[in-house]
């Protein structure tokens, strides 16, 4: 079995932002459409690109690039009426059917991690007039939820996702999870990493190494 | 509620045997409202959902508060009407068909209820034949669709049984089968908060038996308030006796649910741990006056249903809308309070579809309460719960519901 998951190594993260960037370009995003965000790590402190903790010697700084983390055991998956949200037996992707979507939010309800699920509460607008990206990105639509693919349309050609690809710090990879000779799984066996929320048993495909 | 006892109060007593000009005018002025409803479901669907206060990081809202509502709202007359049947007791009077027609009224509204929240209000054939099984969200619509053509068969049950066209044995059997599926109702719609590990507040298994508990007490006040108030206008006679037994019920169910209120609160503050936010959140934070209203407000009933003296009729309709308004200021703590604490506070990247006032940063958009309707969703809901009281007026006027010996 393919499990593709993704390997973000925090110490070389800059939080440039341009993996967001590269996502929404790619994905032809809608104006204020988000999939992949740049939180800040600073010991909870809300502020955005701000250092935490107390001057000089605890201080707290770092980024988390946060977008869909392709559960293992998904909660969006389980609860989502119609199948809309599926994981994709081949990949282990979870992909939304935007055709299929009823619009009852309920997978942006039950999923975890605030956020990385977002439902056009418009018809999708954007700044440019024409479409940016993959020709291959779906239409998005009004009144559906969507989130990141794990740039299925280039993952499931072999190609690395658009975030990976432009990252200027090298900080991203991609790979097979399940295969234990690939470039993720030895960085996860070899390196100290943190996942997020993983008392919600979620079991999340992306992996921070820190 | 307020608006069926005073548009009931209204009608002239004695009535006429279709209800006279009174309901007439309540079924005109309901009808007028659920097309205005209509009007701005239809501007919600072409506008856009932006004109909602709904957002990603609080992705439900009134809809969703009201639907639970509705759902409990729709026990307390099946339930009522159901009991005395099923265990052979003596019942209520002749109040059975009236509560259950209650009973149907809300379940259509809270099925109207879900439907306005939908994105895609035109999929909605996906659930029949794109059905995910394993969603509590799937679960309710089949069990709500059973509940509603239940309620409907048991209405006509006893109707035909009083005609003597239905057995007893028949007639009980539905009862115990109304009944089942009223608790399975309530629990199902819990879970669909319930089972989700993502909201601490919801994430209990207290939330089924207390939904059914909240549902019997919003359900028992509603058919004290109709039975009054159809009293008052002439269209049923009701021994006071019956009412104190209802008014006994109602202070049960009340003392039950504000015990479960109780255990929850202290099993989340106990630990001190994130739990302590929920609890902070009800007692002082943002969501305090929905918290105080219930429980000050179902205290409140409860005394007036479990002190003799002050068991008048106009106590008991003001211990019914108080313990309405309690169970709705429940369900409001209950929605609201499951999205304003966020698993991860930071939002990266704040934009319009984040939050509602997301100019500031996250600590500012949740320092309030981070979600309030828009007049846009007030009236939507307001024409959804015209459509439930289109229907009870409607049920009024064209079924025989008054008491047998009355007919």
């Amino acid at each position: 079995m393919t499990h593709y998951g993704m390997v973000i190594d925090t110490e070389k993260c800059v939080g440039c932002h341009v993996c967001a960037l590269a996502c929404k370009l790619e994905n032809n995003l809608p104006d204020d459409v988000w999939w992949n965000r740049i939180l800040t790590d600073n010991g909870g402190e809300m502020d955005f690109d701000m250092v935490g903790g107390t001057y000089p010697d605890n201080l707290q700084f770092g980024y988390i690039p946060m977008s869909c983390q392709h559960c293992e055991n998904p909660a969006c998956v389980k609860v989502c009426p119609v199948g809309a949200t599926y994981k994709d037996p081949e990949t282990g992707v979870v992909r939304q059917d935007y055709e299929k979507c009823i619009g009852c939010r309920m997978c942006m309800s039950a999923c975890p991690y605030t956020g990385v699920r977002s439902f056009n509460w418009e018809e999708p607008k954007y700044h440019m007039d024409y479409a940016t990206g993959s020709k291959d990105v779906p239409e998005h639509q009004k009144h559906t939820v969507e989130k990141c693919t794990f740039c299925y349309h280039r993952t499931s050609q072999g190609v690395e996702p658009a975030c990976m690809h432009l990252c200027i710090g090298r900080a991203r990879f991609w790979g097979d999870l399940d295969d234990p000779n690939s470039e993720v799984s030895k960085m996860v066996a070899s390196r100290s990493y943190k996942q997020l929320l993983p008392e919600e048993g979620t079991k999340p495909s992306v992996y921070y190494l820190v | 509620m307020t608006e069926n006892v005073s548009t009931a109060g209204a009608v002239k007593a004695p009535a006429a045997k279709k209800g006279g000009a009174g309901l007439n005018i309540a079924i005109g002025v309901s009808a007028v409202i659920t097309i205005i409803g209509l009007v701005l479901w239809f501007m919600q669907i072409s506008g856009g959902m932006i004109q909602t206060a709904m957002r990603n990081f609080d992705s439900w809202g009134l809809y969703i508060t009201s639907f639970m509502f509705f759902v409990g709202l729709s026990a307390g007359g099946l339930i009522i009407s159901s009991v005395p049947k099923a265990f052979g007791i003596k019942g209520f009077g002749g109040i059975s068909k009236v509560a259950v027609m209650t009973s149907i009224a809300c379940t259509c509204a809270a099925i109207g209820l879900v439907v306005v929240d939908l994105g895609q209000p035109m999929r909605v054939w996906e659930l029949f034949v794109y059905s995910n099984l394993g969603s509590p969200l799937m679960w309710d619509i089949i069990v709500l669709a059973t509940y509603l053509i239940l309620s409907c068969v048991y209405l006509w049950a006893q109707i035909q049984g009083e005609k003597g066209k239905v057995s007893h044995t028949a007639l009980r059997v539905i009862s115990v089968i109304a009944l089942v599926c009223a608790i399975l109702v309530h629990s199902v719609t819990a879970w669909i908060f319930g089972l989700q590990q993502s909201h601490e507040m919801w994430h209990t298994a207290l939330l089924a038996p207390w939904f059914v508990s909240s549902a019997l007490v919003c359900g028992t006040a509603l058919v004290i308030a109709t039975v009054i108030g159809l009293r008052a206008a002439g269209y049923l006679k009701l021994d006071q006796a019956y009412l104190v037994k209802l008014a006994k019920l109602l202070a049960v169910f009340l003392l039950v649910d504000l015990y479960f209120f109780g255990c929850d609160l202290l099993t989340e503050a106990f630990p001190a741990g994130s739990g302590l936010a929920v609890v902070d959140m009800l007692v002082s934070g943002p969501l305090a006056p929905f918290f105080w209203v219930e429980i000050i407000g179902c205290a409140a009933a409860a005394v007036i249903c479990l002190v003799p003296q002050l068991r008048t009729n106009p106590l008991l309709v003001v211990a019914s809308l108080l313990a309405i308004a309690g169970i709705f200021c429940k369900r409001v703590q209950l929605l609201v309070g499951g999205f304003q604490i966020a698993n991860i506070m930071d939002p990266g990247a704040l934009t319009q579809y984040s939050v509602t006032n997301w100019e500031g940063n996250m600590a500012q958009a949740y320092s309030g309460i981070v979600y309030w309707p828009t007049p846009l969703e007030f009236g939507v809901t307001l024409g959804v719960v015209a459509l439930g009281f289109l229907i009870f007026f409607l049920g009024l006027k064209f079924l025989p519901l008054k008491p047998a010996d009355e007919n």
